[in-house]
């Protein structure tokens, strides 16, 4: 493991025993899970790399439930990590061996479908899908749709913020919700928002949302559902040039075209998933981009063309236009198992998610290109193109020693190569472990420390979810002190009036 | 009272710390346009971010805009809009209901986020601002976000600057994404519904694929005395039900004439196109109504936010009980109230059916002897109050910034 945890408090695992008996008492049943057999499913997350059995599972099942855990964790100074469906790509879910792992799994219930509002009330284990599945026959959808939708929870969702391949037109999980309840480290449950378009006061849901689990435990949430729209095409069109798929999608925009998804692959990202489900995927191209449109089918037949044109315009070299909903579905498959497809020709793969200005696309490339081989590591790129959010894929092999660490060193230099450009660490995976070390390449401790003391304001104790998200953590009381700069000479040399 | 004009974010981070040092509330405004909402301020130091106008950059192909704070919204408007790009949450311009002669400045409209009629299918201020540099009430300066569409880096800390009326921080510069203009606008037009069919008509319109992007509902009542756009439109005594679709213009077109038949059970509808209908939309979002120039001008003004569905119920109460006015956005989701003068803005009223309905109302234009006597922004459960607080104390301990003006409690 390269990435540091923070030390284990011994005080509280010596007390071990008495507290999975107090848990016990607070989630009768099979609701505490505690032999390390049992607990083997709950070491990971999507972040398989890294590994640790947490002191206890606990898997309530009400809201009451919840609040009476966290607050006996609270007055006993017991760390805290919430676990959705646990496919966090940067180990949001990873256990501490001191802490309680609390499962929101049995919260499968969709509460209540208001087709007149637009908005489904549901539990935080229901899956993304599951939303979609529960209002199809109305012809409404839950529109962020992260690859792992059929598996991811929504809970999870809220607090990743997760994306999607329609993000660029449909936003983000944050984007995409009207209330919640959550439950604080203390136990106190507070509701934010519901049926309304906008919550009052502060927008205390919009900073719940992406806090990656270290400002409360979410246990219901309302989310805002569309009308499906009324058909979709896709185009999947190949370019000899990297360059030239880049420009393609600049001219799309600019064109005032706003695609339900517009996708990148590169060579060996092509490759590997022409060669995994036969898509039919062109092979002697350096760039492929799949760009869907939606809505009503007027107007998706005549963006198709406008889109068809601009891709000529910039030199494409072949496009097929889907015709059938079949043959839109066969487009995809390859980009929605690029991830699987490159498992098969790597041992392990590290996936990358850092976002930058779609400008800098051919220069990030011919970077990644260069590291690669100075790495002597393959990388894959699949690329959310409208949005700028980066996939790229490290290939390794985690029996050959020092390969990890190998390929955790590239992705960590492709991640300081999108801050350089402009971009961000990461587009909708989320900091978690994986990019925490990496904070200070985009925040100052001055940044970072206002962030932190958000987190005091929810979680003055710094229980829940601790080592997540922050490279270095302060004390509450630290981080609330005002410094009084100078004396009270007032604004010397500013202009008055 | 004190006016400092600063000219940098250095300027901000030293105004900020004097204050600190001389215990001494800022006032923070850009143009001052929309001074008059939230609760008065108790201070006699303006900080005054004007001077801070640049556009930093405009990438039309990237989606973005990163300008700072002070800058001129009617300036920012005019760069996209030459460039046919939008702020697709259509920001308000206060002007007509407050009855000031400037829209104000960027800093201004995303500290309000107040988002016009588009809301309903593009989100708000805060889903369309990227990133910020701000000064904290410790006198800090500090970034959140950044400078592309998706990012997930840290918390997301715009989102409660976005709507914070200036108590949080000082923003001095802002990142926002743009989109494309549509290319064409059609606006449905029904009229003589009562506001519970017009709610339900609204409701069906939304509830349709054809991708609503607009839907208002106006009493005939509101309409009597109502100037521009609006007044044109209005025959005597008859409500109006607008309903907007936007696209490609074959796009547009047909799916106003296949919403027409969707929505027959409640009449047939007029289709108004193009500039007549952004017309329409320009006066829905700026509440014209209830300008400041009109005949409702002494009449202190609400604004709703109620689940849509229900919003037809409400406005009814609302105006039956209180011998008022009410207009509808978001289709229903949003109403604005105008109510004949009382010294408390018939607030306790108005609380009691917007709070039955699961709703929430801001009073956004009153007398200042109203404002200081009724609490302007909704009066929230004891939990989200308390932690709102602490929010805010995480940002501004001494409470230097717009002290006290979204909660009474803490303007003294």
């Amino acid at each position: 493991m390269t990435i540091m945890m923070p030390a284990a408090d011994q005080a509280v695992l010596a007390r071990r025993e008495a507290i999975i008996a107090a848990l016990r008492k607070l989630v009768p049943g099979e609701g505490v899970i505690s032999s390390a057999a049992e607990m083997l499913p709950y070491e990971s997350d999507g972040l398989m790399a890294y590994r640790q059995p947490p002191m206890v599972v606990v898997l309530p099942d009400t809201t009451e439930q919840v609040s009476k855990v966290l607050k006996y964790c609270h007055e006993n100074g017991i760390k805290v990590v919430p676990r959705g469906s646990g496919t966090s790509l940067s180990g949001g879910a990873l256990p501490l061996a001191d802490a309680v792992l609390l499962g929101l799994g049995k919260f499968k219930r969709v509460r209540e479908i208001d087709f007149d509002n637009r908005a489904v009330v549901v539990e935080p284990g229901v899956t993304n899908l599951a939303i979609s599945q529960a209002v199809a026959h109305a012809g409404f959808y839950y529109a962020p749709d992260p690859s792992s939708q059929i598996a991811c929870s929504i809970g999870g969702n809220v607090a990743e913020n997760s994306g999607g391949v329609h993000s660029l037109k449909y936003g983000m999980t944050t984007n995409n919700l009207l209330g919640c309840e959550i439950v604080l480290m203390s136990g106190e449950v507070i509701r934010v928002g519901g049926k309304t378009a906008e919550t009052s006061g502060y927008d205390l849901m919009g900073i719940i949302t992406g806090s990656e689990g270290l400002l409360g435990v979410i246990t219901e949430i309302t989310v805002r559902i569309l009308q499906k729209p009324e058909t979709a095409r896709a185009l999947m069109i190949g370019f000899a040039e990297v360059e030239h798929a880049g420009q393609c999608v600049a001219d799309v925009i600019s064109a005032g075209i706003i695609p339900g998804g517009m996708e990148m692959m590169d060579k060996p990202a092509i490759h590997a998933a022409e060669a995994f489900v036969h898509a039919g995927y062109p092979l002697d191209v350096e760039a492929l981009l799949i760009i869907e449109l939606d809505g009503p089918g007027v107007e998706v037949d005549e963006l198709i063309k406008r889109v068809e044109k601009i891709a000529l315009g910039c030199g494409s070299t072949t496009c097929q236009i889907s015709t059938s909903e079949q043959e839109r579905l066969l487009f995809w498959s390859g980009r929605k198992a690029a991830f699987p497809a490159v498992g098969r020709i790597s041992p392990d793969y590290l996936c990358m998610d850092g976002t930058i200005p779609r400008a800098a696309l051919p220069l990030v490339l011919r970077r990644m290109k260069e590291m690669s081989a100075k790495y002597g590591l393959g990388v894959a790129n699949v690329f959310h193109a409208g949005d700028g959010n980066l996939h790229p894929l490290i290939l390794y092999d985690a029996n050959k020693p020092g390969e990890l660490q190998l390929a955790e060193d590239f992705g960590a230099d492709i991640l300081r190569l999108c801050v350089e450009v402009g971009g961000v660490l990461t587009g909708e995976h989320g900091v978690g472990i994986e990019k925490r070390d990496l904070m200070p390449e985009m925040f100052s401790e001055v940044d970072l420390n206002q962030q932190q003391r958000i987190k005091c304001a929810f979680d003055a104790q710094g229980l829940l979810n601790p080592g997540k998200v922050f490279p270095t953590l302060h004390r509450c009381a630290e981080l609330g002190r005002v410094h009084v700069h100078g004396g009270k000479l007032a604004f010397p040399d500013l202009p008055r009036f | 009272m004190d006016i400092l004009k600063v000219r940098d974010a250095q300027d901000v981070e030293q105004a900020v710390r004097a204050a600190i040092a001389s215990e001494q509330p800022l006032e923070i405004i850009g143009h001052g346009s929309k001074r008059m909402v939230g609760q008065p301020i108790a201070t006699n130091a303006v900080l005054d971010l004007s001077a801070l106008n640049a556009v930093t950059s405009y990438e039309p192909n990237e989606l973005i805009l990163t300008v700072q704070a002070g800058a001129p919204m009617a300036d920012v408007l005019s760069l996209i809009d030459s460039k046919n790009q939008q702020f697709s949450f259509e920001p308000m311009n206060t002007s007509q209901l407050l009855g000031t002669p400037d829209i104000g400045t960027i800093g201004g409209m995303i500290s309000a986020g107040l988002a016009g009629p588009r809301r309903i299918q593009a989100g708000g201020a805060r889903d369309h601002l990227l990133g910020v540099h701000a000064v904290s009430g410790f006198g800090d300066s500090y970034k959140a976000g950044g400078r592309v569409v998706k990012n997930v880096t840290g918390y997301d800390v715009c989102k409660l600057l976005a709507g914070a009326w200036g108590t949080l921080s000082v923003m001095t510069e802002v990142t926002l994404k743009v989109m494309p203009r549509a290319e064409s606008e059609r606006t449905l037009v029904l009229r003589g519904l009562d506001d519970i069919a017009a709610n339900k008509a609204m409701t069906a319109a939304l509830g349709s694929p054809f991708d609503v992007s607009g839907a208002a509902h106006l009493p005939g009542s509101a309409l009597r005395t109502t100037q521009g756009a609006l007044g044109e439109i209005a025959s005597p005594d008859q409500s109006v039900t607008l309903i907007r679709l936007e696209g490609i213009t074959a796009s547009a077109s047909q799916r106003a004439v296949s919403l027409s038949t969707t929505l027959k059970s409640f009449g047939v509808a007029e289709i108004l196109e193009d500039a007549q209908s952004a017309a329409l939309w320009a006066a829905v979002r700026d509440v014209t109504p209830f300008a400041a120039s009109g005949p409702r001008a002494m009449w202190p003004v609400w604004r709703i936010v109620t689940p849509p569905a229900s919003g037809g119920a409400l406005g009814q109460a609302i105006a039956k009980g209180s011998q008022g006015e009410v207009i509808y956005d978001w289709g229903g989701g949003l109403i604005w109230a105008a109510l004949p003068p009382s010294a408390d803005a018939q607030a306790t009223q108005l609380r009691k059916l917007v709070n039955a309905a699961g709703g929430h109302a801001t009073l956004i234009r009153a007398p200042e002897d109203v404002r200081r006597a009724v609490d302007v922004f909704h009066p929230q459960p004891k939990g989200i109050a308390a932690l709102g607080e602490r929010v805010r104390n995480s940002f501004d301990p001494k409470t230097i910034l717009n002290r006290g003006r979204m909660s009474r409690g803490l303007g003294t």
